[in-house]
């Protein structure tokens, strides 16, 4: 191969991020190439670091490729930022992939300095996982203790009335089994992979798979990486990458996500589907996490009152489609 | 190995000596104040009540501190090293190899003052943060800065014992 | 460019060197971790990691334990506590020959109940321990060996750092891992206990008697027991019953200590100040051998060692059984030159996929798998097993970090002792791991007990 790229994550080598989504893209690449590139995925953080550190090894050319979630260095993303939002994420991973994948060069290019950015893409959203309390109002959550995943997602148990508990997810059964947080902020597809049904019995979402808020990810290579590559090689990248591929993304984590919810309840959990009023409740109590977002970020000069409109429209008009 | 502490106390080694061990003592209470926080939100969650932050002080609290004990535990010669091979070596070759560890010392802890300016301004201009209290990732790279240049001190205060051991004939 | 055999073998040489030379073990690391980046990959992407490296590596959540219970075993010197401990255990076993060494494993043992680190256990019990073992006239060998063996307890009895780090790279689930170390850790506290009780019939002048305690020395030693299984068991409690994580756990640790020494009027301002400078040159010292490791790590990632080595096994066409031994083997040889920690890093995110492989993939039930259990089981067996040769590398050489602690704490005996002492014990861990090989159930019963 003339083309060698090293890709570093965090999760490990089963994990089906790498299984299902990194080690397919990684071979689309290299049949688009006609095998002149490589890609090498380095798990684990086995190339050193800490998950924090996957942007700036991107950035400085530490490795060739990252696949990361943004929010594990809060606030550097900021326009991307948009679509983790409770209110403007709902239910549709395909159609939010695609809205990122449509508004890049034109609203969210500018977050990525020295990146050149593959694909972005989002998990099933936030669910709300529960060790023993049944939760079906934001009243229901008032003084319990969540984790969460991101800065935005802090803000969504703020909101509604709850204290977020940032924690590495591992340490989360354990914490879970023992009460040091209540319950947790994330999506089903983490089930199998720590087995939470053991320490949960409610997995709780809103009408028609209606979630809080989402967690947004990236596949990004080096800048000058990128820019020495000759263009039949960028092109390969470019088409294993497209609106195609982010769909198909999209059913990808729902499908992972659909499992972890089956591992639950084939466990003996309640999977509760709120109705349309108690989302309604929700989603009112959630409202303002939007505005303060739109707050923080004008801070850096960005129109998040537009961002948003915009973001809801592209989510929407994917959705159509 | 140690030299002896009169000897040690003496002029600018001495000042080095007492500005490292203040250091690492800062260090100490800025672990003190990490077990604090810890406690507060044990407390805290006892009665109802979380501790925003906690996680993400203890991490940086830990690594502000631990930065801050390398210089100590340079000056204090405490990094292990196995005595194995060299067990019959006179104290000229020992002083000879205690300065190739130090000089070492020296230039890791140059090498790394170098990078990790660097990488504050990284940290700053992106803006990296912690999750929940905000607080930028930079301000603790500036106490961890002074500890390398005291780590550097501490080397160079540790090559000149040794090299005064290589060359002067040795006093009981 | 060399394979990676050749230059593996190239950095294990020059690691060897560096440190007969006396290069201080962290710092041996780094220069073979940083020179190989920088050889096979350029100085420049070394010069940029290591921008935010050493600040990342510190802090590490999981790690924050580590100061925590040293200042907590350092504060536990300075009150006395440490000593009521041992004293408690001696009354106990002194009276027998090789009783004070069984007593330093038995105190070993308390504090590997509630610290994650085998190194802090090693150097807290061997502070404690070593003068006792001394004013008994016991073998350099004996007493620094038992004491480095015994801070592998640290590590095997629940909690455990790298147990954490384990079940983080694998995704097992963390309070599993540690009900499954439960039984193996007790079984090493007996096999050790066995090992001194052998080792001083066949050497009895290696284990002097410590003399029966009187009533009246039991019956106080006994009593001075109580305040430290109190705290103990407050922290532990703390932990197992709900109230907290290891971390919050030890900062209670160290408080509850804190207020224990200030009550017996010991720890004032000037000995609060020596077990802050001491806890500073050992958790220093640990930590730079921490960020050694994580360059010597991302060294032979990038030279492609531990995939080439997974690679072989898989190709070989063995018995699945027969693969678990290699596994086995490898890292005991690995564990020569290697922290436990970094090893776990290292190799584990390569053998288990391999494994799991071997065993029908990540969802396989106990029906038709590779090893006759469920993938489930197979995480957690493996996790045990792989935990336990990776801490015999602690204590074996020319990289043995407990002995290179208890030798930093016990400088009159030569370090050749301390390994020589450790020997004995390094057999029974080889017997335990033989145990736990053939009866699976010693390590999964417990799990499956608290989880169905
Ligand atoms: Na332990
Ligand atoms: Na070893």
């Amino acid at each position: 191969q003339e083309h060698k790229f090293r890709l570093h994550h965090f999760l490990g080598a089963q994990a089906p991020a790498q299984t299902r989504m990194l080690e397919p893209w990684a071979e689309a690449v290299e049949e688009n190439s006609g095998g002149q590139v490589e890609i090498e995925i380095f798990p684990s953080m086995t190339l050193g670091g800490r998950p924090q550190e996957l942007v700036s090894q991107a950035r400085d050319g530490v490795v060739d490729l990252v696949w990361t979630l943004n929010g594990y260095t809060p606030g550097l993303f900021p326009r991307t930022e948009v679509f983790e939002l409770p209110t403007v994420y709902m239910n549709d991973p395909v159609a939010t992939n695609l809205a990122m994948h449509d508004m890049f060069e034109e609203h969210l290019a500018e977050d990525f300095r020295g990146l050149e950015v593959m694909f972005l893409h989002v998990h099933a959203g936030q669910g709300i996982q529960m060790a023993n309390k049944e939760v079906r109002s934001p009243e229901d959550l008032a003084g319990t203790s969540l984790r969460i995943p991101t800065r935005t997602g802090a803000w969504a148990i703020e909101a509604l009335g709850a204290n977020p508990v940032a924690m590495p997810v591992p340490e989360l059964p354990q914490s879970l089994s023992k009460g040091v947080v209540d319950g947790a902020f994330i999506p089903w597809e983490i089930i199998p992979a720590l087995s939470v049904q053991e320490q949960t019995d409610y997995q709780i979402e809103g009408a028609d798979r209606t979630r809080f808020g989402t967690s947004t990810f990236q596949v990004s290579m080096n800048q000058a990486r990128w820019d020495s590559l000759p263009e039949d090689i960028q092109q390969a990248f470019r088409d294993a990458s497209g609106r195609d591929w982010v769909a198909e993304m999209g059913r990808v984590w729902r499908e992972v996500d659909d499992f972890g919810i089956k591992v639950a309840t084939d466990a003996g959990n309640e999977h509760i589907t709120l109705t349309e009023d108690e989302t309604a409740a929700f989603m009112d109590r959630l409202a303002p996490v939007v505005e303060r977002w739109t707050e923080d970020v004008s801070g850096k000069g960005i129109d998040g009152t537009a961002l948003v409109e915009t973001a809801r429209g592209m989510i929407e008009q994917n959705a159509a489609q | 190995m140690n030299l002896a502490g009169e000897e040690r106390r003496a002029g600018i080694t001495g000042a080095v000596d007492r500005l490292v061990t203040a250091w690492a003592l800062f260090g100490g209470l800025v672990l003190l104040a990490v077990i604090a926080v810890n406690l507060a939100a044990v407390i805290g969650a006892m009665v109802g009540r979380s501790f925003p932050g906690d996680f993400e002080l203890t991490e940086m609290g830990v690594a502000v501190a631990v930065f801050a004990f390398l210089p100590y535990c340079q000056i204090r010669d405490a990094n292990v090293t196995a005595d194995i091979f060299t067990a019959g070596a006179g104290p000229r070759l020992l002083a000879a190899l205690r300065a190739l560890a130090a000089l070492v010392a020296a230039g890791f802890a140059a090498i790394l003052l170098w990078r990790m300016s660097a990488g504050m301004t990284d940290q700053r201009d992106y803006g990296y943060a912690t999750t929940i209290l905000q607080l930028p990732i930079w301000y603790a790279f500036v106490p961890v800065l002074v500890s390398l240049a005291l780590l550097a001190a501490a080397a160079l205060v540790t090559l000149t014992n040794a090299l005064r051991v290589m060359r002067g004939p040795r006093h009981g | 460019m060399a394979d990676p055999i050749t230059l593996g073998l190239a950095a294990l040489v020059l690691l060897v060197v560096l440190i007969a030379i006396r290069m201080p073990i962290g710092y041996a690391m780094i220069i073979v971790g940083a020179g190989g980046i920088a050889l096979v990959n350029g100085p420049t992407l070394l010069l940029s990691q290591l921008k935010t490296l050493a600040y990342g590596q510190f802090s590490v959540y999981d790690l924050s334990v580590v100061p925590m219970f040293i200042l907590m075993g350092e504060l536990a010197v300075v009150a006395g506590l440490s000593q009521a401990l041992f004293r408690g255990a001696n009354a106990w076993l002194g009276w027998m020959r090789g009783g004070t060494a069984m007593a330093a494993i038995a105190g070993c043992a308390g504090f590997g109940a509630v610290c994650g680190s085998s190194l802090a256990t090693a150097s807290t019990m061997g502070k404690v321990a070593l003068p006792e073992l001394k004013r008994y006239n016991y073998s350099g060998a004996l007493a620094t060996g038992s004491l480095a063996a015994g801070g592998v307890l640290g590590i095997l009895i629940p909690p455990s750092v790298v147990l954490i780090i384990y079940a983080i790279i694998v995704e097992a689930n963390i309070v599993t891992m540690f009900a499954a170390a439960l039984l193996p850790g007790i079984l090493a506290v007996l096999l050790f206990l066995a090992t001194i009780a052998i080792y001083v019939a066949i050497w009895p002048a290696a284990g002097p008697k410590g003399g029966a305690a009187d009533r009246a020395e039991f019956r106080a030693a006994t009593l001075g027991l109580l305040p430290v299984i109190g705290i103990f068991g407050l922290v532990l409690g703390g932990i197992y019953g709900g109230l907290f994580n290891p971390t919050p756990a030890a900062a209670v640790g160290v408080v509850l200590v804190w207020v224990y020494g200030a009550l017996r009027g010991r720890v004032r301002l000037a000995t609060m100040k020596t077990a802050l400078l001491a806890t500073a040159a050992t958790t220093g010292m640990i930590y730079l051998i921490l960020f050694g490791a994580e360059l010597m790590k991302i060294f032979m990632s990038r030279i492609g060692l531990p995939q080439q080595a997974a690679a072989w096994i898989a190709e070989s066409g063995l018995a699945p059984m027969m693969v678990m031994v290699l596994i086995l083997l490898a890292l005991i040889a690995l564990g020569c030159l290697m922290d436990s920690l970094s090893m776990i890093l290292l190799v584990i995110p390569f053998f288990w996929p391999m494994l799991m492989e071997l065993n029908g993939g990540l969802y396989q039930g106990a029906e038709g798998s590779g090893f006759g259990m469920a993938t489930d089981d197979l995480k957690i067996w493996f996790g045990i097993l792989a935990l336990i040769v990776v801490e015999l590398g602690l204590i074996t050489p020319p990289v043995g970090m407990n002995v290179f602690v208890i030798s930093a704490l016990a400088r009159d005996t030569p370090m050749i002792e301390t390994f020589k002492g450790v020997l004995p014990f390094f057999l029974a861990e080889i017997l335990r791991v033989a145990l736990l090989l053939g009866f699976p159930a010693l390590t999964l019963w417990l799990p499956d007990m608290l989880g169905g």
